[in-house]
């Protein structure tokens, strides 16, 4: 396996050294740099968002959490992804005439003009930054602890998750979001592929289907149905996992932005069309991975049964192109988080070109060694953590919809009741207070209050105006 | 034209509220019960299947009547 691993690596390398030189000489500008020059189609776009969405947590975790918690995973994030993509479709064309009409440098800047006060864009930034910064910590935790566990005694965690860190620095800082656009698009295709062909080694293992929950079902049962054995899939979990997943393209800003950048707005429908098949298949293909980690690993740790399904099990030129792909796919999603908070801090900030490209460049450098601080100290839930993260932002949902949405600028209202939302979610998420009121869920509640509040409020100012 | 654009596109956003809705009840997610099964394949999953693939061909439906989808 490991010349294949040396193969495999060193093409993808050279692929990424030279997407890094071929962007570096077609970036003219701090707009290019920034936003690839706001001109991306529908392949390469559709492959950007879908690789900065599905990564170590849907290849990692999804088979994890299928595993563990059983089918109501699908409900969790596929039907989830369903409803986003159409939201994409819904209100994709809404963000973009925002963004005709005032410009945009990021969502933070763009939500500023919306509403008129710059507390719109801290705000925004602020939430984005809480909550995303954990999120690109499973990506890198998440890789690190896998390839400890595949190369034994080679580097400890904290190295590898180091050396990805250093190596996604390297070609964002050079290359901008072009690069990262390039890279994302090898790393989804890869991801699809050998997804795939793990899935259908998985399924071959059983015989078939059918055979397969069968056997599940002999193990476990409580596995082929909500809410799964340790009773996590309760509806008001899914509800609220639903919510916090729909907004995910409005409130998690590298995620905005391949939006904002397509080439026009039937790139854009098409794009959240193809995004919704590749998003399907992708976690299609994690489930009889999962379920064959409940019959045969039931018992292993996360990283034992993802090392031993993903490579050890595999043929070694899968292993590898494996272990490639996840390299690839933590790097992919992580590069664009990091730099989407770069993004959005030279959207809040003015002065020179040169010396807010400058500040945008340490920026990028800082959110990355915070993201790898907390990798080094969280713990190994990767989908639970990926989860918080979504509902997290998706606390600013109502801000970001209110000011794209509304025909007048909302009100400072809105900011400072978004602002109450994130901190009494945060505090709720580190068990401060408690993580429900009575029966209801803490996140189900927040969204509930939010989205009435905004709307009574945008319609009230909209009704006077 | 561009009413009867808008009447399909109301009829796609109402039938993703719909699917929405039916996905939370009992009808998909019934607590603790996995029958009938489908092909071998629990009802969770293949209804849950079903749903997924739908909410994502209304999206392709939505494309082509979205009230912007002619500019």
């Amino acid at each position: 396996m490991t010349l294949w691993l040396w193969i495999i690596g060193g093409l993808y390398l050279a692929a990424l050294v030279y997407a890094t030189i071929h962007s570096k000489q077609r970036t003219q500008s701090a707009d290019d740099y920034v936003l690839a020059g706001s001109n991306v189609g529908l392949f390469l776009g559709f492959l950007t968002f879908s690789a900065t969405v599905f990564s170590t947590f849907t290849l990692m975790g999804m088979p994890d959490f299928f595993r563990t918690h059983g089918v109501g995973a699908w409900i969790f994030l596929a039907v989830s992804d369903g409803g986003m993509v159409f939201l994409i479709l819904a209100l994709g064309l809404y963000l973009r005439r925002r963004v005709a009409e005032k410009g945009f440098k990021g969502m933070s800047g763009l939500l500023a003009e919306c509403y008129g006060q710059r507390w719109g864009g801290y705000v925004y930034f602020a939430g984005a930054f809480l909550f995303l910064v954990p999120y690109i910590a499973i990506q890198i935790r998440g890789i690190g602890i896998f390839l400890e566990g595949a190369f034994p005694g080679m580097l400890p965690f904290w190295g590898w998750a180091t050396l990805i860190v250093v190596v996604m620095l390297i070609y964002s800082e050079i290359g901008g979001l072009k690069a990262i656009i390039f890279s994302d698009a090898m790393q989804g295709l890869l991801l699809m592929t050998v997804t795939w062909i793990v899935a259908l080694g998985c399924v071959r293992y059983f015989g078939g289907v059918g055979a397969m929950f069968e056997q599940v079902g002999q193990v476990n049962e409580a596995l082929l149905s909500t809410p799964g054995p340790n009773g996590l899939f309760s509806v008001q979990f899914l509800v609220a996992s639903f919510f916090a997943i729909l907004m995910y393209p409005f409130t998690q800003p590298q995620v905005a932005v391949r939006i904002v950048i397509m080439k026009d707005g039937a790139s854009t429908r098409r794009m959240a069309v193809a995004v919704g098949v590749f998003a399907v298949m992708l976690i299609m293909a994690t489930i009889p991975i999962g379920m064959y980690g409940a019959v045969r690993y039931a018992d292993l740790s996360v990283s034992d049964f993802l090392v031993n399904v993903l490579m050890f099990d595999q043929a070694p030129i899968i292993g590898a192109a494996v272990a490639v792909g996840l390299i690839a796919a933590a790097m992919s999603t992580a590069d664009s988080q990091i730099f989407a908070l770069g993004a959005e801090v030279r959207s809040l900030i003015s002065g020179t070109e040169r010396a807010v490209m400058l500040r945008t460049k340490l920026a990028i450098v800082f959110f990355a060694v915070a993201a790898l601080v907390f990798a080094v100290l969280s713990n190994d839930q990767l989908v639970l953590l990926a989860r918080v993260s979504f509902a997290g932002t998706a606390m600013l949902g109502p801000l970001v919809l209110a000011g794209i949405l509304s025909k007048t600028p909302p009100g400072v209202e809105v900011i400072v009741v978004t602002a109450l939302g994130v901190v009494v979610f945060g505090i709720s998420s580190l068990g401060v207070i408690p993580a429900s009121v009575g029966a209801v869920r803490m996140d189900l509640l927040l969204f509930a209050v939010l989205g009435v509040f905004t709307l009574g409020s945008v319609l009230y100012r909209n009704r006077r105006a | 034209m561009q009413n009867k654009k808008t009447l399909y596109w109301r009829l796609c956003c109402g039938a993703m509220v719909v699917l929405s809705v039916l996905t939370f009840t009992p009808l998909v997610i019934p607590a603790g019960r996995y029958e009938p099964m489908l092909a071998g394949v629990p009802l969770t999953l293949w209804a849950g299947i079903a749903i997924a693939v739908a909410m994502v061909a209304l999206t392709l439906v939505g494309t082509y009547v979205h009230p912007d989808s002619g500019e």
